[in-house]
């Protein structure tokens, strides 16, 4: 408890209390653009704190974080493109709320049930995360390793249809992170006599080339052909007859959307799509979801925002980053020389904490600015994207810079662009690459660590009780696309069987 | 369109064929499991190169399949903005130190905003490129105390 009220005091410092602002603000610019995703806002934003006091730069990192998301659902809602897949079924009512005119009334209530979903589960973080903490401590390098395993093939597995192309893009990933010098025996692999590789590739420069890089020039593909929407905002608060509807999809939705997010590789998507679907199950007018129905936007809103909570206990306790963009929080956290795990709420708590509380602070700021700043949203959202994306080209080449100060990492830079782009049009899952290349050194060590800890013998995989059951939900993770497939395609007969009766 | 179906998987198999034979030539090394450093990286290729061969069987049996997305990469100027931006990255990674950052980025952001945003607009895209870069060289240089060229 004192360690909580410590990290409340930090926030509250004034200079912190402008940096969730300035982070809400910026992530949710960034998060607005069409296209571009919360992964690609902390992505390109991340040099903004370079040369702060590392408690300051978390802070403003996860409100960047906070932020993007709000603002995925700007975009999803005004124009129909969501910038990551948690942002999707923000579409499936936001979208016609818009349409009818509706679109402050339907931004309003998705502020406030974000804020709700987020604020809850921040509860569920403070009461779940020390323990979960503690029970990490637990594990050893091969309970690591598997546990890493299971991250990374419960998302490739959740991307359902692709599991091929997922599997290859995280073979692809780990192959990249065994580039430079072997930390445990100091050979050189793969390094081509090139010094600028013995150090490895900087992950952050492969996260912003295939995040931003990439995902400009996937959105060079329709740039040409995006015809400019006026919408009119309308109200900018809600009745109290939505507010009726919404309240208790988005109190339901907030604990449903917390446990998901705390699950290795579900995440935003799932959570709000889980919340969306079993609302519209729950509903008594199920036939007006799709066609602009408040708690329709209302419950993924309070979900996904949730989620992004319970993201952050795998990150922060094991880290383990849960999903694409969490991996990009984790690379940003290592950059700011904070390692998370187990040991960090025993020798860090003072940022643990701070950082938590800055997502009740971040909430409150993103409610404000979401709300009273309408106008302003609606109007950046405006700017041609002719003029935004070689901006974020220019901001993506600066932020390597400042990684390195080294300009042969442009190069790579340009490069990760291309392969980002040809895996969006190829549909390649990203976040397993990306996820692959951040854990990718921890994982080979703690396999090799077990190894050698056992003289060789893989007998130390199936050592414990631990190890056992991530060994089974790793099994269990690979089969879940083919139960889902069955489960799918016996609900299609029923509905052909109903049809045809 | 053929060929980008089919080239994605040849250059996965290439990539992974690539890193199973530079595995090979790893050095022993001398502490420790001399083939430690090794294993890793020749499962992991391997595991690519499998499944490489099966997505180049898969994309062979679609392979008359439409896709829209490749489609949209050969139409209109997206190949043109995509190679004139990769182009205008290198001269940029070229200039970049000895031009500093100001010049370099008033050329670079200015080159890109006349080709992507037209020669009509002339006068918001000399307004974005040099207020923006200044914005950009105060912020980071002055505020966050980074140092730039």
């Amino acid at each position: 408890m004192d360690a909580f009220l410590q990290g409340f005091q930090i926030v509250l410092q004034p200079m912190n209390i402008f940096w969730v602002v300035i982070g809400g603000f910026l992530g949710t610019i960034v998060g607005m653009l069409p296209g571009l995703g919360p992964a690609t806002a902390v992505a390109v934003l991340i040099p903004i704190t370079f040369g702060m006091d590392p408690t300051s730069a978390i802070i403003l990192m996860a409100a960047i974080y906070y932020g993007a998301m709000y603002g995925g659902s700007r975009s999803s809602i005004l124009l129909n493109t969501p910038g990551d897949g948690s942002a999707i079924a923000a579409t499936f009512d936001g979208y016609p709320m818009a349409q009818k005119g509706q679109a402050g009334e339907a931004m309003a209530i998705s502020a406030v049930a974000s804020f709700i979903g987020g604020v809850l589960a921040v509860f569920g973080f403070i009461f779940l995360a020390k323990p979960l903490a503690n029970f990490a401590l637990k594990f050893g390098p091969s309970e690591y390793f598997l546990l890493m395993l299971l991250t990374l093939s419960a998302i490739v597995s959740l991307s359902i249809g692709k599991m091929v192309k997922g599997f290859i893009a995280m073979a692809l990933g780990l192959l990249i992170s065994t580039i430079g010098i072997d930390p445990q025996t100091g050979v050189h692999r793969f390094t081509m006599d090139i010094p600028h590789l013995s150090e490895g590739i900087e992950f952050l420069i492969v996260i912003i080339g295939v995040y931003a890089v990439g995902e400009v020039f996937y959105n060079f593909l329709t740039i040409d052909k995006v015809k400019k929407e006026k919408k009119k905002v309308g109200r900018i608060w809600f009745t109290k007859e939505q507010w009726k509807r919404s309240k208790w999809p988005i109190l339901r939705s907030a604990p449903l959307g917390f446990i998901v997010g705390v699950l290795p590789g579900a995440g935003g998507s799932i959570a709000s799509m889980m919340s969306y679907s079993s609302e519209k199950q729950l509903s008594k007018k199920p036939e007006e979801f799709g066609e602009g129905a408040v708690e329709g936007l209302a419950a993924p809103e309070s979900s996904n925002n949730a989620a992004s909570v319970g993201a952050m206990i795998p990150l922060l306790t094991m880290g383990i980053p849960g999903s694409g963009t969490t991996a990009v929080m984790l690379g940003a956290l290592i950059m700011l020389g904070v390692r998370p795990g187990p040991l960090l709420f025993e020798n860090d708590p003072g940022i643990v904490w701070a950082l938590i509380n800055s997502m009740f602070i971040g909430n409150i700021a993103l409610v404000i600015i979401n709300v009273l700043l309408v106008g302003l949203l609606v109007k950046i959202l405006d700017t041609p994207a002719k003029v935004l994306y070689p901006l974020i080209i220019m901001l993506a080449f600066i932020g390597t810079y400042t990684l390195s100060y080294s300009t042969a990492d442009y190069f790579l830079l340009l490069l990760f662009g291309v392969i980002g782009l040809f895996m969006k049009i190829m549909d390649f899952p990203i976040a397993p690459l990306v996820l692959a290349i951040i854990v990718g050194g921890d994982m080979e060590q703690n396999f090799r660590m077990a190894l050698t800890s056992s003289n060789g013998s893989f007998s130390i995989f199936f050592s414990s009780g631990i190890s056992i059951t991530l060994i089974v939900l790793t099994v269990l993770s690979l089969f879940y696309p083919i139960v889902i497939n069955k489960f799918k395609k016996k609900s299609r007969n029923n509905d052909k069987e109903a049809i045809s009766a | 369109m053929k060929a980008v179906k089919i080239g994605m998987p040849l250059l996965m198999i290439i990539i992974a064929g690539v890193f199973l034979i530079s595995s090979f030539a790893i050095p022993k090394a001398n502490l420790g499991n001399p083939n430690g450093p090794l294993y890793f990286p020749i499962g992991l290729s391997i595991f690519m190169l499998v499944l490489s061969i099966i997505y180049l069987f898969n994309e062979l049996k679609t392979l008359h399949e439409h896709n829209g997305k490749i489609q949209g990469l050969f139409e209109g100027r997206t190949l043109k903005l995509i190679a004139v931006t990769i182009a205008l990255g290198v001269i940029y990674a070229f200039i970049f130190e000895p031009f500093g950052f100001l010049v370099s980025t008033i050329i670079f952001l200015g080159c890109l905003l006349f080709y992507v945003n037209g020669w009509k607009k002339w006068k918001a895209n000399i307004i974005v490129t040099v207020s923006f870069s200044f914005i950009t060289w105060y912020g980071f240089s002055e505020l966050l105390g980074v140092s730039l060229p």
